[in-house]
């Protein structure tokens, strides 16, 4: 029984990655009706701009704000950097071909994703990457024969924060509801004198942030990095926003998590080699049963 | 207008004159097949160093055949089968191409050495130690490396009774390296089996690519062994273990000669590195012989450091030898290279020791030692 619990724990941490990935597809998603397949290498992005913080000015920094500083600062950096990064994707490869429609925007995506990708191979070469080893003390919890490390409570912990600060900014702020308002009606929106450029920008910045969080996370969990893991990453977070019901922010938190815990538990009682496959089934299996996805919205087609 | 032309005309009966001269004491040409990108990169650009420091070597001993220069021209295969039969297709293209060093990996080498048999080119392999390599009956394919049953029954002999080890957990990554060499141990450890002095406690395969492991592994923590061997590549190797000490796993790691290096030291992080073990043949450094002292004082001298893994060194022993042949026989024609490889080459010194090769293109005699990581990230021999 012990195992089951500890497979759960483990799948939460990386459930966790995926629902923060997945927030920033669901979000461009349901205002753009866009699929954005650079998301994955933001990810990365970040992931690497986290590592270079944490290890070539962690002699200037650590001085000045201890270790936990550092980490919150390169968390930080990261994020500012990968959401200005998502900024200028948005502004080069999405907004000049909007009018062309959706297809069009969803190869720009791919090239913007290979770009992103090719880019960080230049600049941080083809090597794996490793985040420093000292960074977290390695504590670890045995509770009833249940092992969890302090990195992972860490993690679960910042990536609950991150993403209830995100439901009540949605939910609860005039800004949020001029969010959900785009995504049900761009166009009533508009006439309503909502400024959806502003929306757009907000969505640009929030989700490659998150993204980005995510990445440094990653980072300290697995400490080995590579520049084609965004993609891998990508894949499942877009799994787990369809699995929730995309344009859904609450269901692609829960998608992501269940994602997680699913292909732990598949990968403990099926079979290892077999967990994708295990993954990818439930998703069909939604999709015929549920179209919207678990938390699925209805969408109303626009006559 | 009327001198341009017989200028023209002049250079290009000049360059007529000169060219079958320029044939002959043109460079010979050694390619070097190798991840000099993707997940093996690392290993490929020592294994080019290594290379390039080889050639450098011998034409500063004068060349080859009486005064002509080696040059090693890169293939990269980025660790994939896939690429690996490309690359070779480029080497068999270009006819200047004398033979070929080829390559990291066994999953790798397998396809690049059945396009070098079709097209008769001598292909030596430095980091390819799956045994059924060299049971296809290829009569260009030799390695310069060992095999997986020689590194497997060296575990076996010497391991569990270091450990006084009776529960044993093999893992494999499912590449045709990692799933030989965990085969040919247990091959080697039957007799102990069928006596009851071990038992395998564990016996699986993870993904590679993968970057947690936790489930596999807590497979393996239930199974409660005392020595846990992992016979797959670094990048890997380096997650498994810090996800095991992560999840409770305590008991001695013991990895195959491709799991431990510097880049595992750095990823794992010297405080869940030390005291792992690994299987492998000597490094660099402790090689006795002449030859090694010097090839890797050029190295050094070039470099700054020498190579980390003893694999760039069986490159370089492949270009010594195949330099060998070629001034031996006083030809670059691959079949000729290879009769004399095969029925010649016996005991020629080498940076790695004596070269020779058996029959089938094997190395003979590659000795193994039990290393470990010390306190300061260092791999030192195990004593």
């Amino acid at each position: 029984m012990q195992v089951v619990f500890e497979q759960v724990i483990n799948g939460l941490t990386i459930g966790s990655f995926y629902a923060l990935i997945a927030l920033g597809y669901s979000m461009v998603y349901g205002v753009l009706k866009l699929i954005n397949f650079a998301h994955g290498d933001f990810f990365t992005l970040g992931s690497y701009v986290g590592y270079t913080i944490l290890v070539w000015v962690s002699g200037l920094t650590v001085v000045h704000f201890g270790l936990w500083g550092l980490i919150v600062i390169a968390m930080f950096v990261a994020a500012l950097a990968v959401a200005l990064t998502g900024l200028a994707v948005e502004r080069v490869a999405y907004r000049p071909i909007y009018p062309t429609g959706r297809l069009p925007a969803v190869v720009s995506a791919l090239g913007a994703s290979i770009f992103i990708q090719n880019a960080i191979m230049v600049v941080w070469g083809p090597r794996f990457q490793a985040y420093p080893s000292k960074l977290i003390p390695n504590i670890k919890f045995v509770l009833g024969g249940v092992n969890i490390t302090l990195l992972q409570i860490l993690i679960l912990l910042m990536s609950f924060i991150l993403m209830a600060v995100l439901y009540v900014v949605i939910q609860k702020t005039t800004f949020g509801a001029a969010v959900r308002a785009s995504a049900l009606d761009r166009e009533t929106a508009s006439l309503m004198g909502i400024n959806f450029k502003k929306v757009i920008f907000f969505i640009f910045f929030l989700g490659p942030a998150l993204g980005a969080m995510a990445g440094v996370m990653v980072g300290m969990y697995y400490r080995q990095i590579s520049f084609t893991m965004g993609w891998n990453y990508g894949l499942k977070a877009f799994t787990a926003t369809i699995l929730g019901g995309i344009g859904n922010l609450p269901g692609a938190m829960f998608g992501g998590l269940i994602l997680g815990v699913l292909e732990m538990l598949g990968a403990a009682y099926i079979s290892a080699a077999w967990k994708d496959v295990f993954v990818f089934l439930i998703l069909i299996l939604v999709l015929i049963f549920r179209p919207n996805g678990l938390f699925g919205e209805r969408v109303a087609e626009k006559v | 207008m009327k001198r341009a032309f017989i200028m023209t005309v002049g250079i290009l009966c000049s360059l007529l004159m000169f060219s079958p001269a320029l044939a002959a004491s043109g460079p010979v040409v050694i390619a070097l097949q190798g991840p000099i990108t993707g997940p093996w990169a690392y290993e490929g650009d020592m294994a080019k160093k290594a290379c390039e420091t080889a050639a450098d070597l011998i034409n500063k001993k004068g060349g080859v055949m009486g005064g002509r220069l080696v040059e090693v021209r890169v293939f990269d295969d980025a660790g994939e089968p896939k690429q690996g039969a490309l690359a070779a297709t480029k080497v068999v293209g270009q006819k200047d191409i004398a033979a070929a060093v080829s390559t990291y990996g066994s999953s790798i080498c397998e396809p690049a050495s059945n396009i070098y048999e079709k097209f008769k080119k001598v292909n030596i392999g430095y980091g390819v130690t799956a045994v059924r390599l060299t049971k296809r009956g290829f009569k260009y394919f030799f390695r310069t490396c060992g095999r997986d049953d020689s590194q497997g029954k060296f575990f076996a002999d010497s391991v569990p009774a270091k450990f006084k080890a009776r529960r044993i957990a093999i893992m494999h990554d499912n590449t045709a390296f990692g799933k030989g060499l965990a085969e040919d141990t247990k091959q080697a450890l039957a007799a102990m089996l069928a006596k009851g002095d071990v038992t395998v406690v564990y016996y699986d395969a993870i993904t590679p690519g993968e970057k947690d492991f936790r489930v596999p592994l807590t497979k393996l923590r239930e199974s409660k062994p005392d020595v846990w061997y992992y016979t797959g590549y670094y990048a890997e190797a380096a997650l498994l273990l810090t996800q095991a000490r992560d999840i409770g796993i305590v008991c001695p790691f013991v990895g195959g000669n491709a799991a431990i290096n510097d880049e595992f030291v750095k990823i794992a992080g010297i405080d869940v590195a030390k005291g792992c073990f690994m299987t492998n043949e000597p490094l660099p450094a402790d090689l006795p012989y002449p030859e090694a002292k010097e090839f890797l004082k050029a190295y050094k001298d070039k470099y700054g450091d020498i190579p980390s893994s003893p694999w760039p060194i069986y490159a370089a022993d492949a270009v010594n030898i195949i330099a060998y042949a070629i001034d031996k026989t006083k030809s670059t024609d691959s079949t000729v290279l290879a009769e004399y490889l095969r029925k010649n080459v016996n005991g020629v010194p080498g940076i790695t020791g004596p070269i020779g090769f058996t029959d089938q293109g094997d190395r003979e005699g590659v000795p193994f030692y039990l290393y470990v990581v010390n306190d300061k990230g260092q791999i030192v021999i195990s004593r």
